[in-house]
């Protein structure tokens, strides 16, 4: 049942010079997404977002943009090895981002 | 805010303990060796209330919504680090030296975010003491030092190896009231005339080293606080009743450095911000770091402004300013100047927001900043002492020019241009000499950290890994991914 999974967007920066690997991360991050039966991804244009991930790639956060944002009720910010301010290993940032939309 | 001259009665309010040449200092507000960093430092409380400057100098507290200098700011945008920045540049160009503000007010923005993050981690509390010492910062317009350097002794060796305790600061007992500290800070610009230290470790700690991971607020005259005031090049000038040989004389040739001892000095635990958290040394230590070596792409062009200035004034004394030669090396010596502004100008938009809400520049490119300080200003000084001729080192004092038999001889052959006065090319060259020729240009050197430090800090932000999988893309080496991120 689609309606009822937690709809999710990725969206990145730019990748401009990125301080960790986000193809790696975005990558992880779908696939994930796709075994998880509660989460659903969709493109960060779709009407219907739960939560938009934004990926950046250091702490300078430019895809945090308030019109990103806006698109979807929540949002999750990696920015470089952080998520949402909060310090996590490169290593464990896909994982982590997993468990938050699960607990959302 | 407070004015200038109430900075400088503050001073003489308090007694700290300081020494400089044998001599127990009475008052630095009234000492010559003192008087020029005390003016420096008076400036910017001056500037703040001048109209012309008050919109670099002055914002509005975001703890109590008042109007603040800006020296006791927390930032909490990107505008605010480019603000600081030309607060920085705009200063440097009104003293032509150090003002010694900048290390308490980024000791400050440090110990801000990384309490937040401390209390967050451990449930102590940290960021409300700090909050507290804060807010008496901004209210009464506190011009507090920022003692970050130990002495290190071997530095081979971490400070709990060490063969003496003491090369680092540190906790010697925990009473039911405070800590007591023992050790040193050293090469701590503005120590002598601030009126309180907010005291970091230096290095990353590991947990033998616990007892050195501390942090507090000591004010100048707390008991066993020694201050011992440092020599600089050409320093007897100020005390031998010479005007022009001291070049600068209002505000002096860099700031003011002391080596503060701490002889078991009791920090009550309202003013300790960190006691053993010997895991967090490294954030403080980095975001201190960067915040300081952001300013001096601000600071040293201002100071570079009035170089460049009085060299090319000095061209025109001596008649050699429509040189072609000359020319290109007045535009090259703008470049240099123009370059590090570029540096803390982008390390200042690229910078981000912290926990704590306080934003903080790109570490990356505030290093990358400092570390082209170390060699531009030096570049920049050899040009000026290229312009300025071998007068520059071997020019009469101001006491033989004013003597009675030889001062006709002197004023004769000093003389540049047939309309300006040898007094003229006199003041430019003690200025350029002051500014390029000792003690100043080894501050660019080592102010806010050496060069090695800011390349360790480059070599942890630089992703050499991902530079490797672009050229492995470009190269066709191995699997080819259809893009690096």
């Amino acid at each position: 049942m689609l309606g009822s999974k937690i709809q999710v967007s990725l969206k990145y920066c730019g990748s401009c010079n990125p301080y960790i690997d986000l193809s790696k991360i975005g990558g992880e991050l779908k696939k994930a997404i796709k075994k998880e039966n509660d989460l659903n991804l969709v493109s960060p244009e779709s009407n219907h977002i739960d939560t938009m991930v934004i990926l950046c790639g250091c702490p300078r956060a430019c895809g945090n943009k308030e019109e990103i944002r806006a698109r979807a009720a929540q949002s999750i910010v990696v920015a470089g090895e952080t998520i949402d301010l909060v310090p996590v290993p490169e290593k464990d940032i896909s994982a982590t981002v997993i468990k938050k939309l699960k607990s959302r | 805010m407070i004015s200038g001259d109430e900075y400088r009665e503050s001073l003489r309010r308090v007694k700290p303990e300081i020494y400089y040449m044998g001599e127990k200092i009475e008052s630095v507000a009234d000492h010559p060796a003192f008087i020029p960093h005390v003016n420096a430092a008076a400036l910017t409380y001056e500037m703040a209330q001048a109209p012309e400057f008050e919109e670099l100098l002055t914002t509005k507290s975001h703890l109590t919504g008042k109007k603040i200098n800006f020296f006791t700011h927390i930032h909490h945008s990107t505008h605010d680090l480019v603000r600081k920045v030309k607060a920085l540049r705009a200063l440097g160009q009104q003293t032509g030296s150090c003002f010694a503000r900048c290390v308490g007010h980024d000791a400050l923005n440090a110990v801000f975010s990384v309490t937040y993050d401390l209390d967050k981690k451990n449930s102590t509390e940290y960021h409300q003491r700090f909050l507290n010492l804060l807010k008496e910062v901004q209210a009464r317009d506190l011009f507090i030092s920022g003692a970050m350097t130990d002495p290190k002794g071997d530095r081979s060796l971490s400070p709990s190896e060490q063969s003496d305790p003491d090369q680092y600061v540190h906790i010697v007992e925990k009473k039911r009231d405070g800590i007591v500290v023992r050790g040193a800070k050293a090469h701590i610009t503005g120590a002598a005339n601030a009126l309180g230290h907010l005291v970091m470790p230096t290095t990353s700690m590991q947990e033998a080293d616990a007892d050195y991971a501390v942090c507090f607020y000591v004010p100048v005259d707390a008991p066993g606080l020694i201050h011992i005031f440092g020599r600089q090049t050409n320093d007897e000038r100020k005390c031998g009743g010479c005007i022009i040989d001291q070049g600068n004389v209002e505000y002096g040739i860099v700031g003011g450095e002391s080596l503060i001892i701490f002889d078991n000095v009791f920090i009550p635990w309202e003013n300790v911000f960190m006691c053993g958290e010997y895991d967090s040394v490294f954030e403080l230590v980095e975001r201190f770091a960067t915040a300081h070596r952001q300013n001096y792409g601000g600071c040293k062009v201002g100071l570079s402004d009035a170089l460049i200035g009085a060299t090319y004034a000095l061209a025109e004394v001596q008649g050699t300013a429509k040189a072609a030669h000359i020319r290109d090396k007045l535009i090259e010596m703008t470049h240099l100047a123009e370059t590090l502004y570029c540096c803390s100008i982008a390390c200042s938009c690229q910078g981000y927001r912290l926990p704590a809400g306080n934003f903080m520049a790109d570490p990356l490119l505030a290093n990358v900043t400092k570390l082209n300080v170390t060699r531009h200003i030096y570049e920049i000084a050899r040009l000026a002492q290229d312009i300025a001729g071998g007068m520059l080192a071997t020019m009469p004092s101001e006491i033989d020019w004013h003597d009675s038999r030889i001062g006709k001889y002197v004023d004769k052959y000093i003389k540049g241009v047939a309309d300006v006065p040898a007094e003229t090319r006199m003041r430019l060259l003690r200025l350029i000499e002051g500014m390029t020729c000792g003690t100043a240009l080894v501050e660019s050197m080592h102010g806010a950290g050496s060069p090695q430090a800011q390349k360790i800090m480059i070599m942890r932000r630089a992703n050499w890994e991902r530079k490797k999988r672009l050229a492995q893309r470009l190269a066709k080496i191995g699997e080819q991914p259809r893009f690096v991120c």
